[in-house]
């Protein structure tokens, strides 16, 4: 029965039955001469290519498609209103402290709503019909809480404002309709009929179609292609039937104007376990991690950045278990978070390329 | 009560946008033909077997506008859990869950009625061909996200009797994009079952009514009657059918003629999935 041949596994059995042994090899291989690579065949410091597509769905405002290897998200962004009369506790924003003012609409009134659903069976361990799962909450959180912090979405473009006056929308729009002594007139009423009547809600949904390794990453990315690509309808207040109302053509959709371009990069550390007589105490960084290497990974390190001004500015930085990871290895991170956001930054363009095209 | 485990968003109601002008007809073009479906396998590498399908839209406002986007993925077939008592055959789990941004009023997180109804439709369908005697004590998750919904979204008429209609398109989609992913799992069937939707349909009151192929909700002006069967061609078994409305009472045999016409649909769906299969397993014979 056991012949030599029958005890040879092939590479798939051997990671279904001692993954971390078979990462291992595969980073320390017994001949010097090849180089270490992944299981995944990438190397320490190689990400996945990107690819998105953005517009697909016609019944959300904005959404994109995001693959980065395996992993694929779906992101819709849906634009709803909400008066401010049903808002507890509103306050009207000032123009004058439009700047640096402790009002932080989009937070205090919670105009983003973000969630993350990994229930669709994208991969054996996600299967509906239980609540979200641990990491389902963690993620939401996460891109919850950086969709404030980074100030991404400018709040002034979620005010929605009565007919005919104020708004830069509504200005834009008045301009052409109207001649100047109409105009004089609106002017006149602005002072006491520039209140904010409603707000915009933009509730974005992300959903996983499969999932092979880095969510946080692939998620935000699908994100940022969503609401880049979000077109809301002019919408005003109607005094008349007080409520609000949208403009139908589509030349009156205006984008939402993003701030800078956050990109999240998250790599984890592989350790040798102390058992081991070879190599124990080394460790090699995975930069965007796979199903298999976040299985085995205890250290996780995510760097958001944004390059768009030119200079690099870090938005986020955060560390999860271990204690292999120094201030030293940081600088190392923000460089490599530095490359990845070249890299979908050219994701991004090659997008909107495409869609021009279409 | 909040659901704490998501993100729930402001206290206060939100409305959808309501436009001040309606939007205009929509363009009614008349097919004796199913829309075409795009069909793919493999598309969650994850997964024991998935599909991917598509429909195209024939009144496209927008350049690559699709209707109905559904995606697959099936788990198994895996040891039932130790709690679960002895069962000499699989045991089916099928889901159908809606994506909050696939309809035209935005759907929650939790299943609703219809959701649960269309998972029902879609078990019974898929029970009848596969061959559960050959995994006892086993059982096999088939979950279906419904990432685009088969509705117009400028429909001029958003009227409340519409909201069935078009699950009918979405079950007949359910039933072949399953049906295709079971085959990717490699799960034995008796044979590839397919979905077909027919419906009764007029314009006004004043015409007689026509039967059609695969309606799309928003051509026409009213749908008496549709009809959702899922089909196995080579047997040729039905293994479940969904029949609504009311037909005119005078003529009994448009009963019939609306099955005949829906299981012409079935069998054009039927021939995109054995298209598809033949070439996965093509590409795989290339590779090895």
């Amino acid at each position: 029965m056991a012949t030599p041949k029958s005890l040879t596994l092939s590479s798939t059995t051997f990671a279904k039955l001692s993954p971390h042994p078979y990462l291992l090899a595969n980073l320390q291989p017994a001949d010097p001469s090849t180089t270490p690579t992944r299981t995944n065949g990438r190397q320490p410091a190689q990400t996945r290519t990107p690819y998105i597509n953005t517009s697909s769905l016609s019944h959300a405002h904005g959404s994109a498609v995001v693959r980065n290897g395996d992993t694929t998200v779906i992101c819709g962004v849906r634009g709803e209103t909400i008066l401010t009369s049903a808002i507890p506790n509103y306050r009207a924003p000032s123009p004058a402290d439009d700047s640096g003012s402790p009002l932080d609409e989009a937070r205090d009134y919670d105009l983003l709503v973000p969630n993350i659903e990994l229930a669709t069976g994208c991969a054996p361990n996600f299967l509906p019909g239980v609540p979200p799962t641990t990491l389902a909450q963690t993620l939401s959180t996460r891109v919850y809480s950086l969709l404030h912090s980074s100030k991404l979405v400018d709040v002034s473009r979620l005010r929605i404002y009565p007919e005919e006056v104020g708004g830069e929308k509504n200005k834009e729009d008045n301009d052409e309709k109207m001649d100047e002594a109409e105009e004089e007139v609106d002017e006149y009423d602005v002072a006491e009929d520039k209140a904010v009547k409603a707000y915009w809600v933009l509730y974005i949904d992300v959903l996983f179609i499969s999932f092979d390794g880095n969510p946080f990453d692939t998620a935000w990315t699908a994100i940022l292609a969503a609401l880049r690509d979000t077109k809301l309808p002019l919408a005003y207040w109607d005094a008349d039937r007080e409520m609000v109302l949208c403009k139908r053509s589509q030349q009156n959709a205006t984008p939402l104007n993003l701030r800078g371009l956050p990109v999240a990069c998250t790599a984890s550390v592989f350790t040798a376990k102390e058992k081991q007589k070879k190599g124990s105490g080394s460790y090699w960084v995975l930069v965007d991690p796979d199903r298999l290497e976040e299985g085995l990974c205890d250290e996780t390190v995510t760097v958001v950045v944004d390059k768009l001004g030119g200079s690099t500015k870090i938005l986020g930085i955060s560390k999860h278990g271990g204690t292999v990871v120094g201030p030293e290895f940081m600088k190392k991170m923000v460089a490599t978070a530095e490359s990845r956001w070249d890299q979908i930054h050219a994701a991004r363009v090659e997008a909107d390329a495409d869609e021009i095209k279409d | 009560m909040a659901d704490r485990r998501r993100i729930n968003g402001p206290v206060g109601a939100t409305t959808p946008p309501i436009f001040d002008k309606p939007a205009g007809p929509a363009a009614a073009k008349t097919r004796d033909a199913i829309r075409k479906i795009f069909l793919k396998t493999g598309i969650t590498p994850s997964a024991s077997g998935s599909a991917y399908l598509e429909l195209e839209n024939p009144n496209p406002q927008r350049p690559g506008n699709t209707s109905l986007k559904l995606s697959c993925t099936v788990h198994g077939p895996r040891s039932l859990p130790r709690s679960a008592p002895f069962s000499p055959h699989i045991i089916l789990t099928t889901h159908v869950k809606y994506a909050p941004f696939a309809t035209r009023q935005r759907r929650g997180y939790l299943r609703d009625s219809s959701e649960r109804d269309l998972g029902v439709h879609l078990e019974t369908a898929l029970r009848g061909a596969i061959i559960a005697d050959r995994w006892p004590k086993s059982g096999v998750d088939i979950i279906v996200t419904v990432v685009e919904g088969d509705q117009d979204r400028d429909s001029p008429r958003a009227k409340k009797d519409d909201e069935g209609w078009d699950m009918m398109n979405v079950l007949s989609g359910c039933i072949t994009v399953a049906s295709a992913a079971i085959a990717d799992a490699g799960i034995d069937c008796v044979d590839t079952v397919a979905g077909g939707v027919a419906a009764l349909v007029c314009k006004d009151d004043k015409t007689a009514p026509t039967i059609v192929m695969d309606p799309v909700v928003a051509e026409h002006g009213s749908i008496l009657a549709a009809c959702c069967v899922a089909y196995l061609p080579t047997r040729d078994e039905i293994t479940n059918m969904w029949f609504k409305g009311r037909l005119p009472g005078a003529d009994m045999m448009v009963y019939d003629k609306l099955m005949e016409k829906s299981l012409v649909a079935c069998r054009c769906a039927n021939r995109v999935i054995v298209q598809e299969l033949n070439e996965t397993v093509k590409k795989g014979q290339g590779i090895s």
